[in-house]
């Protein structure tokens, strides 16, 4: 089954001591940065911390995701290389416009993967949308290689494209954020929110957060250990949902002991994306941690 | 070559167990500030008076901390020194000087300036030694002085032992020569024919127009019929008067007599001894009343101590005393045949000469005195 | 790798280490450590330094180095990043040497 991507949390590529500590927070996935968050002069020295805690520290189960600089830029290849052979999970670009992105940077790290002996495949890739082109460009960006396992939407650089700026009620990037899902759906896979750089207003945070899910994004960009809690508690089914999930589970698993070829519940046929969305909400019950209490009153 | 992945867990207690976490660091924005800025400076000078200490006017890059728009610390630097750190209260204890002198450091090493200096004031002395940052030298309850170099000013007096003379009467004299002309000369000859070795310290500094380098030829060139002078740099231990901090100073006043004892500490405690020196030889000074108060507690200090102190009377040519002021002002005013009668021939020679073109176009250019 | 000319990586910021480095003719690699950890973690600093120096290659050098906690991964990255920016522009990065 695949992994949960509720919060990923952003982590400065040049600041040891975040770099040392991110993991301990509890984020789904770690985004080391050597891009935005990094100076000019910097970049060089970020690469060689990230490659070096990669590969030394232990981060769990937490998925490890870097975000290079563009191949445009003169840190991009070196930053592939390097970050394939520390052994990171994702590499994500850090604005995707077309499939051509994506392609091109696939190309350089299959390249690294052979040349070091590393699984070619295993270096999975993550997409951002930061403009209006790569927003209409979604779809075509989400099903561009086997090796993408998600898109996410960049809004500082978005709204700006787009001439406007950020409001309270996200109505700006109501149009990117249903394309993006959409296209990440139809693809098969992951799509991810864009920050909320006030961290003080747990309320706005809160209130986006409740958004996002209702859209039927799978997680949040985060950039403070305080926002990873209210993204998980807002993804944490309820109890009601979970219920219905086990119910699903028990339907299929009956259906499959019976050797029947349809599985039903209550008058309704269950097919397998309804299978696979209770797996996913059992999953999340899980990892919040509820799923013992409601297995609990189950008996 | 085999992938390997086989990794180490760092201990979750040991990161928890320093109580601190980097949690804060988020919100921190390091942004450099223009002074050319008005508003800009204005608001930095206000940080700094805030915190006791002024704006100083020899600065060519500075940096602010900012939490939420609102500056947070400051720091500057002039070549290589360190100057106009602060922290506001409120933030003092949060490692925001730490960042600051980061961010300064990796600044001066990209321009060239490895040698880190910094004159700080007595109860930052430790923030600095912890940082690696090692005393030269102190005036009590006033400045520190320091380095980023363990053994910097142990190295510089090695060096300079190697031309000690034993057994020989040995004077030093420090200048600038800006450039070098028949004042200067005569100072020196006649240091030379009163002593058996002249050591002439060459300010280092780059805060003259003519740059050290010619400077430190012509001086050569000017020398090279003493056989018993021996040249030096003064490195970045002694500094000029226009350059040296003063901004933590209250007055001008204050300003000359910490630079000048500062100055003196590190000629008693390292050239001195290193030397072997006897007597110091310095040039009167008639117009400039910075130099003249500086060379009052120079020589005051020195005596106190049985070291001679030579104030020669400058050299007049038709009655007026040369000054190198009076050259850089022909020069200036493309009239470079007028000092012809103010410096000694090898110095003439350059000037004319095909290579001082480029300089002496700067020269005309220049709006400094010095 | 040659060592032309002094460089700097780092931070004298928690969890972080400063390396300043600068090329020496001779006498092998010299450390100047400045620790609030000497006595217990010293040695274990000047070693990952000195390792990390010789993976490279790199036989004179003179380091300064002004620690504020930093893990050997961290030590190692800014040795590592100090080295190829006092290294010649051209050098290409050995990863080779650095996995």
């Amino acid at each position: 089954m695949e992994r949960l991507r509720r919060t990923m949390m952003f982590v400065p590529g040049s600041n040891p001591g975040m770099v040392k500590e991110a993991y301990i927070y509890g984020a789904d996935s770690l985004m080391f940065d050597l891009e935005d968050a990094v100076a000019v002069t910097e970049k060089d020295a970020a690469r060689f911390l990230v490659y070096n805690a990669l590969k030394t520290i232990d981060y769990g189960t937490t998925e490890l995701v870097v975000r290079i600089n563009g191949l445009d830029t003169p840190f991009g290849r070196d930053d592939i290389e390097a970050m394939v052979r520390a052994g990171v999970d994702v590499i994500r670009l850090p604005k995707t416009e077309r499939k051509e992105d994506i392609e091109e940077v696939e190309a350089v790290i299959e390249e690294v993967e052979r040349k070091i002996g590393r699984e070619v495949g295993s270096t999975k890739m993550m997409a951002a949308v930061e403009s209006p082109i790569g927003v209409i460009n979604a779809y075509q960006i989400a099903s561009s290689s086997k090796r993408l396992i998600g898109i996410a939407l960049g809004a500082e650089d978005y709204v700006t494209n787009m001439k406007t700026k950020r409001y309270p009620d996200g109505m700006e990037l109501l149009g990117a954020r249903t394309q993006i899902v959409i296209a990440a759906r139809a693809a098969g896979i992951y799509a991810l929110d864009t920050v909320y750089s006030n961290v003080d207003n747990e309320e706005g945070f809160r209130n986006e957060v409740e958004l996002i899910k209702e859209l039927g994004f799978d997680g949040k960009s985060v950039i403070n250990p305080r926002q990873i809690k209210p993204v998980c508690e807002i993804f944490t089914p309820t109890a009601q949902e979970i219920k219905k999930s086990i119910d699903v589970k028990r339907a299929a698993q009956d259906a499959l002991e019976r050797g029947l070829g349809v599985i039903s519940l209550n008058g309704k046929m269950i097919d397998k994306p309804i299978i696979e969305r209770a797996e996913r909400v059992l999953q999340l019950a899980a990892a919040a941690g509820v799923y013992e209490e409601v297995m609990e009153n189950e008996k | 070559m085999p992938y390997n992945l086989s990794k180490q867990r760092v201990p979750v207690d040991f990161i928890l167990w320093k109580g601190i976490t980097h949690d804060m660091d988020y919100n921190f924005k390091e942004k450099r500030i223009f002074l050319e800025d008005e508003a800009e400076k204005k608001n930095l000078e206000l940080f700094l008076n805030n915190e006791g200490i002024n704006l100083d006017k020899n600065l060519e890059y500075t940096v602010g901390i900012y939490e939420s728009g609102k500056l947070a610390a400051t720091g500057s630097f002039f070549k290589n020194t360190l100057r106009c750190l602060a922290v506001s209260f409120e933030y003092q204890g949060s490692g925001l000087m730490n960042k600051v002198v980061s961010h300064l450091m990796n600044e001066q090493y990209q321009r060239g300036y490895t040698h880190i200096f910094v004159y700080t004031k007595c109860y930052a002395a430790k923030f600095f030694s912890d940082i690696g940052f090692y005393e030269i030298t102190r005036i009590d309850g006033l400045v520190v002085f320091m380095e980023n170099k363990l053994n910097g000013i142990q190295r510089f007096t090695d060096e300079l032992s190697k031309s000690r003379v034993n057994g020989k009467a040995a004077a030093a004299i420090v200048m600038n020569a800006n450039p070098f002309t028949l004042g200067h000369q005569y100072l020196v000859e006649k240091a030379s024919c009163e002593n058996d070795v002249v050591h002439l310290f060459i300010v280092s500094e780059e805060a003259s127009v003519i740059p050290f380098s010619v400077r430190y030829e012509l001086i050569r060139q000017g020398t090279s019929h003493l056989k018993n002078v021996i040249l030096h740099e003064t490195g970045s231990y002694i500094i000029s008067s226009s350059t040296f901090p003063s901004y933590f100073i209250k007055d001008d006043e204050s300003v000359v007599s910490a630079h000048a004892n500062l100055d003196l500490n590190i000629f008693k405690k390292y050239i001195i001894p290193a030397l072997g020196i006897k007597r110091r030889y310095v040039g009167e000074e008639p117009y400039c009343e910075v130099t003249k108060k500086y060379n009052d507690i120079m020589k005051e200090s020195l005596e106190k101590d049985g070291i001679e102190c030579v104030v020669v009377p400058r050299l007049k040519i038709q009655g007026k005393a040369v000054s190198a002021s009076e050259v850089r002002k022909c020069i200036r005013e493309n009239r470079i045949e007028e000092i012809k009668n103010l410096v000694p021939e090898t110095t003439y020679k350059y000037f004319k000469s095909e290579e001082a073109k480029t300089l002496i176009n700067k020269i005309i250019n220049n709006k400094n005195r010095h | 790798m040659e060592i032309k000319k002094s460089s700097i990586a780092g931070t004298l910021e928690s969890s972080d280490i400063q390396i300043a480095i600068e090329p020496k003719k001779e006498n092998g690699i010299e450390i100047e450590l400045k620790s609030s950890v000497e006595k217990q973690f010293g040695r274990q600093i000047r070693k990952v330094i000195t390792e990390t120096l010789q993976s490279l290659g790199i036989k004179n050098v003179k380091v300064s180095a002004v620690d504020k906690g930093a893990l050997d991964c961290t030590i190692k990255a800014r040795v590592e990043c100090a080295a190829y920016r006092a290294a010649d522009a051209k050098e290409k990065y050995d990863w080779e040497v650095m996995d």
